[in-house]
């Protein structure tokens, strides 16, 4: 920390259109639940926003055993976006979120057009809900999920149709399993897109060398962690260049550090994802990290990070 | 006696190692010192071990809590893998975090007068506390204890010094019974009738016991392993198959009642 910086106050402040977060920092689709989970650990009215776990039209089952498999510096999983179906969520969630100071960032899954649609219709009526996330990016369930996320003309229809039934700010989460991401970015902004979020985890796999098989029952599944920061780094980057819209960047932040490089990258807000496995508090010591680094540097306001990278 | 621990607080605890040794070839005993959780664990539940920080392995391994000796945990562990390879190098005073207590624990149903106790191998670990526990209450307890070979029957002191009865079994017979822990099942469930049968050991064995248990009409709990990734319910990584829909084993387990389990729904977990 150095003595001139020391004193200032940190504006922690971001902004991602009409969205305003106390922090830049969030959770990621899946990795959270709806935060019942990790009520002993963080104190969920310090966090920018809370983003669900995926919710679908009905309950979806999720995919068969093993659902994860450890690799060098991440994981794989699979689990296939199991949850009790938006109806469920809302009585249930919901209501246990509604007692927090927190905006409520909801993911929607669906294996269609038209589930997306009803999934968001059915959020619009609630008003602990303050932001969609569309998740187009999943890659373990069959049909939809990731589909959407790697043609142009699916995201923007997707992304279209979603438009149409919501006010609420819209974001889109994108899949990185393809050739020129921001191309998806650039179709899904044109279709009125508040925002996007990236990146969803990296298609992958993994083999077991006495069995032979597999070491996901479904063979592949979405690699994360901070094996993939780079490459999530590289296309918040590219994105950002591409897009005039806000980014929550994310992929393998596990410090303050982490997540300095993505809102520089040009991120304003940005996701803690496996590392909430790694360590329930990570979200919290990220915030204070990054409040801390920008009092060290003598940084007033966190939003003075974001596109900040220099050549 | 419910032993529900779903209402406690979790806690996020630095724990320093007292001592780590080996106690059968392949096999550890690692004390840890950790005050809070050590006062708050009940029998059948873990903890969630971060091995190492800034490793190549990035999830937490966990483990059952075996005995509680003051502030003290006793983990039983069975070296597998790259994180229970890095456990074992661990020295006294070495320092890790862990989360606990924990998952359900074991239920003990009203009115029980004799347990039965089904250990297979390293599923001696859980167990411990709870044949503690029983003793403590009155409780008459038989262990059935199988392992390969005699070296590796683990916790057979602590068993033979608390429990009313041990029955042994090894793959070799060079202790007890030549042959698997399931034939000795088959007939203390017959002769004496227990009350409850709570079992651990590798899944195969672990299905055998249910089946038996629940063929004679005995009421039985399993404590089942599934890979995990957080431990506190939110990943939906390690969940079981049930009549009630699937559930997670860390937190709606690692002890079920063996009648709801939808066996062949279920994974045999793989070794890690």
């Amino acid at each position: 920390m150095t003595i001139e910086g020391s004193d200032i106050n940190v504006d922690m402040r971001v902004r991602l259109g009409t969205l305003e977060f106390r922090n830049p920092v969030v959770t990621a689709s899946g990795t959270f639940a709806s935060g019942r989970e990790y009520a002993d650990f963080v104190d969920l009215s310090r966090l920018g926003a809370v983003v669900t776990k995926g919710v679908s039209l009905n309950a979806w089952p999720g995919n068969p055993s093993p659902r994860i498999a450890e690799t060098a510096s991440g994981m794989l999983n699979s689990i296939g976006l199991q949850n009790p179906g938006v109806e469920a969520f809302c009585e249930k969630d919901l209501p246990w979120l509604a007692q927090y100071d927190v905006p409520v960032i909801v993911n929607v899954s669906g294996h269609s057009v038209a589930e997306y649609v009803a999934v968001a219709a059915r959020l619009e009526q609630d008003l602990t809900v303050d932001a969609l996330e569309v998740n187009i990016s999943c890659p373990n369930v069959d049909e939809g999920g990731m589909a959407f996320g790697t043609t142009c003309v699916a995201a923007a229809e997707v992304t279209r149709a979603v438009r149409a039934v919501t006010v609420k700010p819209l974001i889109v989460k994108l899949s990185p399993n393809v050739t020129d991401i921001t191309e998806i970015a650039r179709a899904v902004e044109a279709e009125g897109a508040d925002a996007v979020s990236l990146i969803n985890t990296l298609l992958g796999m993994a083999i077991d060398t006495d069995t032979w098989r597999p070491k996901l029952a479904r063979g592949v599944g979405g690699l994360s962690g901070p094996a993939i920061k780079p490459v999530a780094v590289r296309m918040v980057w590219q994105v950002a260049s591409a897009v005039s819209i806000p980014i929550i960047g994310m992929g393998g932040i596990m410090t303050a550090e982490d997540a300095v490089e993505f809102m520089l990258a040009g991120a304003s807000a940005v996701a803690v994802g496996t590392g909430n496995f790694v360590d329930p508090t990570t979200t919290m010591r990220v915030v204070d990290g990054l409040e801390a680094y920008c009092r060290g540097r003598g940084i007033s306001a966190v939003k003075d990070l974001i596109g900040a990278v220099k050549f | 006696m419910s032993m529900d621990a779903s209402t406690e607080r979790k806690l996020l605890e630095h724990a320093r190692v007292v001592s780590n040794e080996r106690v059968a070839e392949g096999v550890g005993l690692i004390v840890l010192e950790s005050p809070r959780v050590a006062h708050a664990v009940k029998p059948g539940q873990f903890v969630h071990l971060r091995i190492e920080q800034g490793a190549s392995f990035l999830l937490r391994r966990p483990f059952s809590i075996h005995r509680v000796v003051g502030d003290r945990l006793q983990i039983l562990y069975q070296v597998l893998g790259e994180g229970t390879r890095a456990l074992a190098g661990k020295e006294r005073g070495a320092e890790m975090d862990l989360i606990g207590p924990l998952g359900t624990g074991w239920f003990v149903p009203e009115g029980t007068a004799h347990a039965l106790l089904v250990a297979g191998g390293l599923g001696a670990a859980p167990l411990g506390m709870l044949v503690e526990a029983l003793a403590l209450r009155g409780i008459a307890v038989t262990v059935a204890q199988g392992a390969p070979t005699t070296e590796r029957l683990v916790a057979r002191e602590l068993f033979e010094a608390t429990a009313r009865r041990v029955e042994i079994s090894t793959d070799d017979g060079s202790a007890g019974e030549r042959g698997f822990v399931t034939a000795l099942v088959e007939r203390l469930i017959a002769a004496d009738r227990p009350d409850v049968v709570y079992v651990c050991g590798p899944e195969a064995m672990t299905r055998i016991v249910a089946r038996q248990a629940l063929a004679a009409g005995v009421a039985c709990q399993v404590s089942l392993e599934r890979l995990m990734a957080c431990g506190i319910g939110a990943c939906l990584s390690c969940v079981v198959a049930t009549v009630d829909g699937q559930k997670r084993a860390c937190v709606d387990g690692p002890a079920f009642d063996a009648a709801d389990v939808l066996w062949d729904a279920s994974e045999i977990p793989p070794k890690h």
